[in-house]
Formats: structure tokens, C-alpha cells, sequence
């Protein structure tokens, strides 16, 4: 155990303790783990005091390591879209990190390999979760079922828009009041052409697709942690999410409204 | 009473699992668990529609359901090994407010104050319903699991020095 803790540098360890973070909390994880994750990865290389301190898009570590200096790492997260299945795998990795304390070249590859870009394709599975959700939650809410069918053609049209336009990365409130102006379009023209009955209901089959749920979700978790900063910015985000999916579509009815 | 229980929210339950289903492929969560996030869809949707039925106020009509499904998310965390959020997130969809936060919008738009009014105070109520929900439970589980949590006291041995000089 302790060759292995001597063989690594200390701004090596970091630097995997950083990736494991970033990576975390682009997927989508709350504050907490992703301190807890860089403060044990840390500390199992090595002992020394260690201090995290994370925001919705940054990460700052400092470690005073067992050589007696001190380390700073800072990093800018940027934005990426909630992905709960390498969020999963990589919760999976840093425990197995803790336990075996694998060579820092080995953990990278992991992370490398957890997050390698997909090719940017149409992918069956997201159409029909699409699908799926819009069209389940037209009944849901008491739409009929050629209203369900509206939903789901509108869907699959939001997903092609998304595909094309996805802008992952860049202001996300200005995204999706573009997207809802385009969905609150389709919504509005499917009832036009004769598929859905009700406008109303193939609306809000759409409007489930676009609402912010995970960032409240984690903006709760993480106030309740005592991560309130980080709360904060998130319920600002969600919150503006939400009032720009309701002007999108609002917008679309005051444009196209005269048609119905 | 049963059966009419079934026929008039049936609808509801089977779509409320077919959404979340739909859910769950969205935010790519792995497949052996999507079908945990359906149950929690289903258990979330069968206990708000019976407290619709039993006639409570609609904060508790949304905070009783989602109370129920971080408990059971959260115990499921523990029993599977994987984050709270994959089984919770699936969960909670179908209590989400999307129905009236359309109506606020249309009011608005129309330019019927009153009914905007009425619709965004249900949309807020709702979502505190869940909030509430959400944080009661998560607390007890955030307390339970944190408890022997320990940072490294930075000062220990500084002080022990100084005790040590004194003598």
C-alpha cells in the first residue's frame, strides 16, 4: 500500500480526483458527492489535509499533501446534459478506486473510456422516449388518443430539432425558450392539419418534454446538504427554464393563434 | 369501491408508466434499473390519485406521494448501490405541475388575471407539495448516513504543541 501511495505524485492524484469530479457533476450528480468523491479519492493516495469547494461551474481543490506543500487545482465545468447511466458507472469507479487504489494512468483510461464522445447520432432509444413521454402524458393529463398521436409526431419532430440545433454548452434558458417557441409551432399546426383534437392537451405532452425537472431536483438535494450557493444558482436556472418554456409557447399562440 | 377506484384512475396509472418509462430512456438511465423508476411512477401516481380521492388539500395531495417515493427511492439507493437520484428523478415526473403551468401560461397570454392568478398559485403550491416531500425524507436518510462523517481538525496537533510548551 504504501509504495504505491509513494509513487504517486501528489498533483497526479489531484488531477484524477479533478476529472472524476468534473465528469460527476456534469452527469448530473449533487454537490455533496462530488466533494465527498475528491476529498476520499484524495485522500486515499495520500494523507494531508484536503479542502474542496464546488460550484455549479467550478471546481477548486486544494490539498496539503504528505510532502508538506501545498497543491491548488481549480477547474471550469461547463454545462452538459444529465446522463444517469455514467453517473451510475462513475459512482461505481470511485468506489473501486477507494478500495483497490488502482495507478493514476489506469483510473484516466477509465474515466476516458466512461465518458468517450458518443458519435452524434439518431439514437432508437431517445426517439422513443420521446415518443413515450409525450404521448403517456397527453393521456395522462386527459387528452384523447388522436391528441396522444399528435404529441408523439410533434416529439419525434422536437427530437430532430434537437439533434440538428442542440446546444449543449451555451446558454441553456435562451435553448429551450427557442425550443418552445418551435414545439408551442408544431403543436399548433398538428391541430391545424386534423391529428390532435385538443390543442391544449398536445401542449402539455410537449411541455412534460421540456421541463427542467433534474436541475430542481438537485437544486433541492443539494440546499437541504447545506450547499445553498449552489441551490440557489440551480432553482435561478430551473426557474428561468420554466418561464421561458411558458413564453415560448405563449409566443407561438400569439403568432399562430389566429389559425385555431 | 375498489373497482371504481380502478376504472376512473386506470388511465392515469398506466400512462403515468409509460411516461416514466419514457423518462427514464431520456436521461439514459441504465437499463436493469429503468424498471425500478417505472414502479416509483406507478407508487407516486396510485397514491395521488387516492388522496384525490380521500379528498385532501392539493399540498398534500403532492407532498404525501412524494414523501413516499424518496423514502422508497432512498432505501432502494442503499439496496442497490446506485445514487438516490437514478430511481427519484423517474418518480417524481408524474407529479410534476406541466398541466397547470400550460393553463398559467394560456391565462396570460389570454390576458385573464383572475384565472392566472388561481392556476400559478396551484403551480406553486404543487411544486412546494413536492419540495416539502422530497426534504423531509431526505433529511432523515441525509442525517442517518452522514452521521460519521469526521474532517480532519487542522488544528489538533498545533494545539497539542502549545499544551505541550505550557508544560
Amino acid at each position: 500500500m504504501d509504495e504505491k501511495k509513494a509513487c504517486e505524485a501528489p498533483a497526479r492524484v489531484m488531477e484524477c480526483a479533478l476529472d472524476m469530479g468534473e465528469t460527476m457533476l456534469r452527469c448530473g450528480a449533487e454537490i455533496l458527492r462530488v466533494e465527498d468523491t475528491v476529498t476520499r479519492i484524495c485522500t486515499a493516495y495520500g494523507g494531508g489535509i484536503v479542502d474542496v469547494f464546488t460550484i455549479l461551474s467550478l471546481i477548486i481543490l486544494s490539498w496539503k499533501a504528505d510532502d508538506g506543500k501545498n497543491y491548488t487545482l481549480a477547474r471550469r465545468i461547463n454545462p452538459y446534459p444529465t446522463d444517469l447511466k455514467k453517473l451510475e458507472e462513475l459512482n461505481a469507479l470511485s468506489r473501486y478506486i477507494c478500495e483497490k487504489k488502482p495507478p493514476c494512468d489506469e483510473i484516466e483510461q477509465q474515466i476516458c473510456a466512461i465518458m468517450a464522445p458518443a458519435k452524434k447520432r439518431i439514437y432508437k432509444s431517445k426517439i422513443t422516449g420521446y415518443v413515450l413521454l409525450a404521448s403517456a402524458f397527453t393521456l395522462f393529463f386527459g387528452g384523447s388518443l388522436r391528441d396522444s398521436l399528435a404529441a408523439g409526431v410533434v416529439a419525434v419532430l422536437m427530437y430532430l430539432w434537437d439533434y440538428l440545433f442542440s446546444a449543449h454548452g451555451r446558454n441553456r434558458v435562451v435553448y429551450s425558450l427557442a425550443i418552445s417557441i418551435v414545439a408551442g409551432i408544431l403543436c399548433i399546426l398538428s391541430v391545424f392539419v386534423g391529428i390532435g383534437q385538443h390543442i391544449d392537451m398536445v401542449m402539455i405532452g410537449s411541455i412534460m418534454l421540456l421541463i427542467p425537472g433534474i436541475s430542481l431536483m438537485n437544486s433541492l438535494r443539494d440546499m437541504m446538504c447545506g450547499d445553498i450557493i449552489t441551490g440557489i444558482l440551480r432553482l435561478a436556472e430551473a426557474l428561468m427554464m420554466a418561464v421561458a418554456i411558458a413564453a415560448g409557447f405563449g409566443i407561438a399562440i400569439m403568432m399562430l393563434g389566429g389559425l385555431l | 369501491m375498489i373497482v371504481q377506484f380502478c376504472e376512473k384512475y386506470m388511465v392515469m396509472i398506466v400512462t403515468a408508466a409509460a411516461g416514466t418509462l419514457g423518462y427514464c430512456l431520456l436521461i439514459n438511465v441504465k437499463r436493469n434499473k429503468i424498471v425500478y423508476g417505472c414502479l416509483g411512477g406507478v407508487v407516486s401516481t396510485f397514491l395521488y390519485c387516492a388522496c384525490v380521492e380521500a379528498g385532501l388539500t392539493p399540498l398534500l395531495q403532492n407532498l404525501i406521494p412524494a414523501a413516499v417515493v424518496t423514502l422508497y427511492a432512498e432505501v432502494l439507493a442503499r439496496v442497490i448501490k446506485a445514487p438516490a437520484t437514478v430511481f427519484l428523478i423517474p418518480s417524481i415526473i408524474p407529479l410534476v405541475p406541466g398541466g397547470r403551468l400550460y393553463y398559467t401560461m394560456r391565462a396570460i397570454v389570454d390576458g385573464d388575471a383572475d384565472s392566472a392568478k388561481i392556476y400559478a398559485m396551484e403551480t406553486i403550491v404543487i411544486a412546494l407539495g413536492i419540495a416539502v416531500g422530497i426534504v423531509v425524507i431526505s433529511l432523515v436518510f441525509y442525517h442517518i448516513s452522514h452521521k460519521n462523517i469526521q474532517y480532519k481538525v487542522r488544528f489538533e496537533p498545533l494545539r497539542k504543541n502549545w499544551e505541550r510548551g505550557e508544560d
